[in-house]
């Protein structure tokens, strides 16, 4: 990525956020970063969302019964037989 | 060879015969973190405990084929997400997606900005985030399309890579890329239609 802009640099944020961008493409994004302000803050925004939505999705509790209602599930299906 | 014959036994029972015990040690204690899952990916609590109990039939039937059983969990959840996909394909219910433009061109960063719905904050886009209950964020992501809510889910939930996330959805690490990317920007915009109706801020729907 070179002579990055605005919009692509605003493309790559969520894959930069997820540490799937290449080499060559977070150093172009990070050089971009260090000139635009603009860029910093929507990215800090990206991130500040991501962070937000993994916080509020939580942990769920197991609903009662589900475990027996899988153990009984499981207790009438014959698993496949092999030799090992 | 000798950690392949280690693995395999595991997975087999005191008969030498691959048994349920074994699975069911193996696999149950994932039992809540599937839930969680099959929860944010139907958004509805009796079809996540079907979802559940099926993987887990699924997983029986093939536990013998797993090679490393340290490696359940990732396998389970593999499972349990296939069959969301293949369930929504084979129902023909499967959202058309929206043409990319208009969901990339949304940005509550901007529109935040722009409403500027708490005057007096000094720091309005971290203030308007809090005003959210967790249940308008799960709402918000149940309604966004599935091809992009399962990769979605399975970042925010997993944590997977995008090269599982390729190996999970057969597709290339490029449309993972974009179906992210477009899955975020379409939570953006339901969210701030939550706002709307829950009168944060007032405005046209969009």
């Amino acid at each position: 990525m070179s002579a990055t802009n605005c919009e692509d640099a605003q493309r790559r944020f969520f894959a930069y956020l997820d540490r799937a961008l290449a080499d060559e493409d977070v150093e172009a994004l990070e050089a971009h970063l260090e000139a635009c302000l603009e860029c910093c803050d929507r990215l800090e925004f990206s991130r500040r969302l991501d962070s937000f939505v993994r916080s509020r999705l939580g942990e769920a509790s197991l609903p009662p019964g589900l475990e027996e209602r899988v153990h009984r599930a499981l207790a009438v299906v014959a698993p496949p037989s092999e030799e090992p | 060879m000798a950690v392949r014959l280690a693995t395999k036994r595991a997975a087999f029972g005191p008969e030498g015969v691959m048994d349920r015990r074994g699975f069911e040690d193996r696999a149950l204690p994932h039992l809540r973190a599937l839930y969680g899952l099959a929860l944010r990916l139907t958004g509805d609590a009796s079809a996540a405990e079907d979802l559940v109990q099926e993987t887990y039939l699924k997983g029986l039937q093939a536990f013998v084929t797993l090679r490393d059983p340290d490696r359940v969990r990732p396998w389970l959840f593999q499972i349990l997400s296939r069959l969301v996909i293949d369930r929504r394909r084979a129902s023909g219910r499967e959202v058309p997606l929206e043409p990319p433009g208009d969901v990339d061109r949304f940005s509550l960063y901007d529109r935040i900005a722009d409403e500027d719905p708490l005057p007096y904050s000094d720091k309005l886009h971290e203030d308007f985030l809090a005003r959210f209950r967790d249940e308008d964020v799960r709402r918000a992501l149940v309604r966004i399309p599935e091809a992009y809510r399962v990769p979605l889910v399975l970042v925010y939930v997993e944590g997977l890579s995008y090269r599982e996330l390729a190996d999970l959805l057969g597709c290339p690490i490029g449309t993972v890329m974009s179906r992210l990317h477009r899955g975020r920007k379409a939570l953006e915009r339901e969210l701030w239609d939550c706002a709307l109706l829950r009168g944060f801020i007032k405005g046209e729907k969009s």
